[in-house]
């Protein structure tokens, strides 16, 4: 599965495209990530617990939309797209979304 | 605007090639090709220079090797042990006596009663989801992602 955030794949032709393809996660951690991190706000530095978070909820709605677009018969996702939001304090909610396509072999 | 030249076919399967991403089979066809094909090969040696001229320009970033020697030192990890044990246990304290303060008090029933039973609801509510989580930990394939 090819997923590009281009709308096209050099050397490779778009046979179908098959439409909209969406994955998305929100993560936690638990109060005692958080209060490491809020020692970390006291101090400075990157705070690895978010940095985790993020990536781990990042990961979830890649393979999310991947998913998707593998169940409806794509083998390619392009023109992908990142969108984040808080819906809770501590918590990391990622949209990723594209458009599924068939590629010509 | 004017538009760039797509990459061959060849192109691409050589800076796969250089950053170690094909597979076994490909990998072989590609050097079996190197050995008779020189332009190809010159190919592999620019981009294994242009490789060698961006790890230079942008070095692995030593934070991770960092993080996990100070981690290791012996200071460190007693140092953590010794906070969390005291957090904790001082936490798990205070909540106890809050706990037998509040039954010990003179306050009235119906005040000991708004204090306590949600109290105990919360703590139980808030051990199921914890003993949910353990469970479906091993299934998790995410808690590995660092970053």
């Amino acid at each position: 599965m090819i997923v590009v955030t281009t709308p096209e794949i050099p050397g490779k032709e778009i046979q179908e495209v098959i439409g909209l393809v969406r994955g998305t996660s929100v993560r936690a951690r638990h109060i005692g990530q958080d209060f490491s991190a809020l020692l970390t706000n006291i101090v400075g530095g990157e705070m690895e617990e978010y940095t985790k978070l993020l990536a781990e909820a990042r990961e979830q709605a890649l393979d999310r939309m991947r998913d998707e677009a593998r169940a409806r018969g794509a083998n390619a996702v392009v023109n992908v797209r990142f969108s984040g939001t808080e819906i809770s304090v501590g918590a990391a909610e990622v949209l990723v979304y594209g458009t599924a396509v068939r590629l010509g072999e | 605007m004017a538009e760039q030249a797509r990459p061959t076919r060849d192109d691409l399967l050589v800076m796969a090639y250089v950053d170690d991403e094909l597979a076994d089979e490909q990998r072989k066809s590609l050097e079996d090709r190197l050995e008779h094909e020189p332009e190809l090969a010159r190919q592999v040696a620019s981009y294994r220079k242009l490789a060698v001229l961006a790890e230079q320009v942008a070095p692995p970033e030593p934070l991770d090797r960092e993080w996990e020697r100070l981690r290791a030192e012996p200071s460190h990890r007693a140092g953590v042990g010794l906070g969390w044990t005291l957090l904790l246990s001082g936490l798990a304290v205070g909540v106890i006596g809050l706990a037998i303060w509040v039954l010990a008090s003179d306050l009235q029933f119906w005040a000991k009663f708004t204090c306590l039973v949600p109290s105990a609801g919360f703590l139980i509510l808030l051990w199921l989801r914890w003993r949910d989580r353990q469970r479906l930990l091993p299934f998790d394939p995410y808690t590995e992602v660092k970053r």
